[in-house]
């Protein structure tokens, strides 16, 4: 996509371009990454397989697509439902079994049930990329930026997404729950919150919210793979651990920073790079802010 | 099926190799390093750019020289030790646990993404070759086989005996205590950080080795060849075998790579389908890492820890003299003593 920006415009704005479609991706890391530090925050667990709950949610889209409708919304609907159910299978099948132990081993075990989901999905679907029947819509200038209809209806859909969730956290029962178990599992328990149930509501959403936003990568990006998750799982932790893990609002704003800087990044040098910028963040991110830079207070050593 | 058997047995040894060194950064100083297979990786490359000679028109590496076979896996350690002390200073000074394996995570995608794209280094996707035999002129291809097959047991068998030895030395104590419990460590007067790094940078020298000898093994390496997945594989046989028991390390890995291949050699993988048999596998490992973390973290030959913290290993003099009778591990000794316990 890029060499046709560039031939549409001239030197002098590139620098705005691929900041607009900076914001395009970083719309959807930032649902990726909401949806990944809110399982760190009710589970205190890295969910390696979380990459794969993205690839189930766009490969539910594109059965959706090519076998039924071939309708936009349906197909956002079904991936955000297929999301749901791995998010919560993946909950109840997996992270509570190994609720007891270190958090370290909860990370290698989702780290086997990634290599498990992405495998299951390598047979089902073949190792060959699929696309949607979508068109990618007509450009449009939007100001100093070039966005097509496409990018723009991504990016309202995350406004809108992380809209709901913020009525979510602040607004509603489980919310304010949510935040409870998140602080303390124990003591909230014995304050009389069902735990066990909100930590596995938190999952149900998380994971519609991985699929949503799988759904929306396989149309931004245009093609879908198997392995399509994996690499945006890193971009996930990087937006996660930059902004602040286990905090939803700063994990928003990290993810923001994060598509930005790469998509500058990669303009100047080549796109090929991203995930290289992308560890380059996270290190300098770790080294001098290993909260989190939207985290108040001082640097703490960390350690689980 | 003795030359398919040698061929089998020959990277089970090497895996051996890489599994002791990643068992030393994992099982001793218990920091779960999901780099290591890109300084595996990278001995691999070392050696091959180091042995076959000027890069021809296409391809394109650095180097291109024409050392000896033993000289170039020496190198190779030198510098993947070297890279992997970069690694190491950034992951571990202060990150612990978690923050550590995602910051090894994002280390060695980001190495493989740059491997992959940026040819002049490794020459990109297309990897590089010239397949050679350090002994070839002198031995026919079978003989050359058997000899190569019997110098990488050879070498696992050095490693091992070097591995056991730094297991049940003060130093492997040492790093075990700091795994254990950091703050009581350093408050003994321990330097938590340097006794990490120190068996992150040994870990990472026996991953190069074996990378070494992978490389006169393969003859090609490209990145499809080292997908930093594949490193699941290799915690598969450290947990099967027994963290932190470089015995147990061993078993595992013989057991996983022996006992895969020949699985997976009747799985029916038809023609239209090439994917399938190498991901049932993955399923297979993905599977046994789940398992045997719920139902046996320890594995089949357990790390053996003495009351007073040091790590016993069961030794065969010990089946013959009927020294004093070992009291059963209690790994939650140290956690549960009232005085340094109390870090949750």
């Amino acid at each position: 996509m890029e060499p046709m920006l560039r031939s549409v415009s001239g030197d002098m704005s590139i620098f705005w371009i691929s900041l607009g479609m900076g914001l395009a991706v970083a719309a959807i890391l930032a649902l990726s990454a909401v949806a990944f530090t809110l399982e760190y925050a009710v589970s205190n667990v890295v969910n390696l397989a979380h990459g794969e709950v993205l690839t189930i949610g766009a490969y539910a889209a594109y059965v959706s697509d090519t076998n039924f409708h071939q309708n936009l919304y349906v197909c956002a609907m079904i991936a955000t439902i297929f999301g749901a159910l791995a998010g919560t299978a993946l909950n109840f099948g997996l992270i509570e079994r190994f609720r007891n132990q270190k958090p370290l081993s909860t990370l290698i075990a989702t780290l086997g049930a990634s290599l498990i989901l992405q495998n299951l999905l390598l047979i089902g679907f073949g190792g060959a990329s699929v696309s949607y029947g979508f068109a990618q819509g007509s450009l449009l200038h939007v100001g100093p930026f070039l966005w097509t209809t496409l990018t723009i209806r991504v990016m309202l859909s995350a406004v809108v997404v992380a809209g709901l969730m913020y009525i979510l956290l602040q607004r509603t029962r489980l919310g304010k729950a949510l935040r409870a178990v998140s602080q303390n599992r124990e003591l909230a328990q014995v304050s009389g919150i069902p735990a066990r149930s909100v930590v596995m509501q938190t999952w149900a959403v998380a994971g519609a919210i991985s699929g949503f936003a799988g759904f929306l990568y396989g149309e931004t990006i245009g093609t879908i793979t198997p392995t399509v998750g994996n690499g945006f799982l890193l971009l996930s932790i990087t937006a996660a651990v930059g902004g602040g893990l286990g905090r939803p609002y700063a994990t928003l704003g990290g993810a923001v920073v994060l598509g930005l800087v790469m998509s500058i990044a990669g303009t100047y040098t080549s796109s090929a790079y991203q995930l290289v910028f992308a560890f380059g963040f996270l290190v300098v991110m770790l080294l001098i802010k290993p909260n989190g830079m939207f985290v108040r207070g001082r640097a703490l050593t960390v350690r689980a | 099926m003795l030359q398919y058997w040698t061929a089998i047995l020959t990277e089970a040894t090497i895996f051996g190799v890489l599994a002791l060194g990643i068992d030393m950064i994992w099982g001793w100083a218990g920091d779960f390093d999901l780099s290591a297979y890109a300084y595996f990786a990278l001995g691999v490359y070392m050696t091959i750019i180091m042995t076959v000679g000027k890069a021809k028109a296409p391809v394109e590496y650095v180097l291109g020289w024409r050392l000896p076979y033993l000289l170039a896996v020496v190198i190779a350690v030198v510098v993947v030790v070297a890279f992997a002390s970069i690694i190491g200073a950034i992951a571990l000074r202060n990150l612990r646990d978690v923050y550590f394996s995602i910051t090894t995570f994002g280390a060695v995608w980001a190495i493989y993404y740059l491997v992959e794209n940026f040819t002049p280094l490794f020459n990109g996707y297309n990897g590089v070759f010239g397949l050679f035999d350090p002994m070839g002129q002198h031995l026919s291809y079978n003989a050359y086989h058997y000899f190569f097959f019997a110098f990488c047991l050879l070498v696992l068998f050095l490693v091992y005996l070097l591995v056991q030895r730094l297991s049940t030395s003060p130093f492997g104590r040492m790093v075990r205590a700091v795994r254990d419990d950091e703050r009581a460590a350093s408050v003994y007067g321990r330097n938590v950080f340097w006794a990490k790094y120190r068996t992150y940078l040994f870990g990472a020298g026996l991953a190069g080795l074996s990378g070494g000898l992978f490389a006169a093994y393969i003859g090609a390496f490209n990145p499809l060849d080292w997908k930093p997945t594949e490193i699941f594989v290799l915690y598969a046989a450290i947990l099967v075998g027994g963290r932190g028991n470089p015995r147990g390390v061993v078993l595992g890995s013989f057991i996983v790579y022996v006992g895969f291949v020949e699985m997976t050699r009747y799985i029916p993988s038809p023609a239209a389908r090439p994917e399938l048999g190498p991901a049932l596998r993955q399923i297979l490992i993905g599977l046994l890492i789940i398992l045997m973390l719920k139902f046996r973290p320890s594995g089949l030959l357990p790390e053996r820890l003495g009351t007073d913290g040091t790590s016993v290993q069961r030794s065969w003099r010990r089946w013959f003299t009927r020294s004093r009778r070992l009291p059963d591990p209690r790994p939650d000794d140290v956690a549960s003593d009232p005085v340094i316990g109390v870090e949750s």
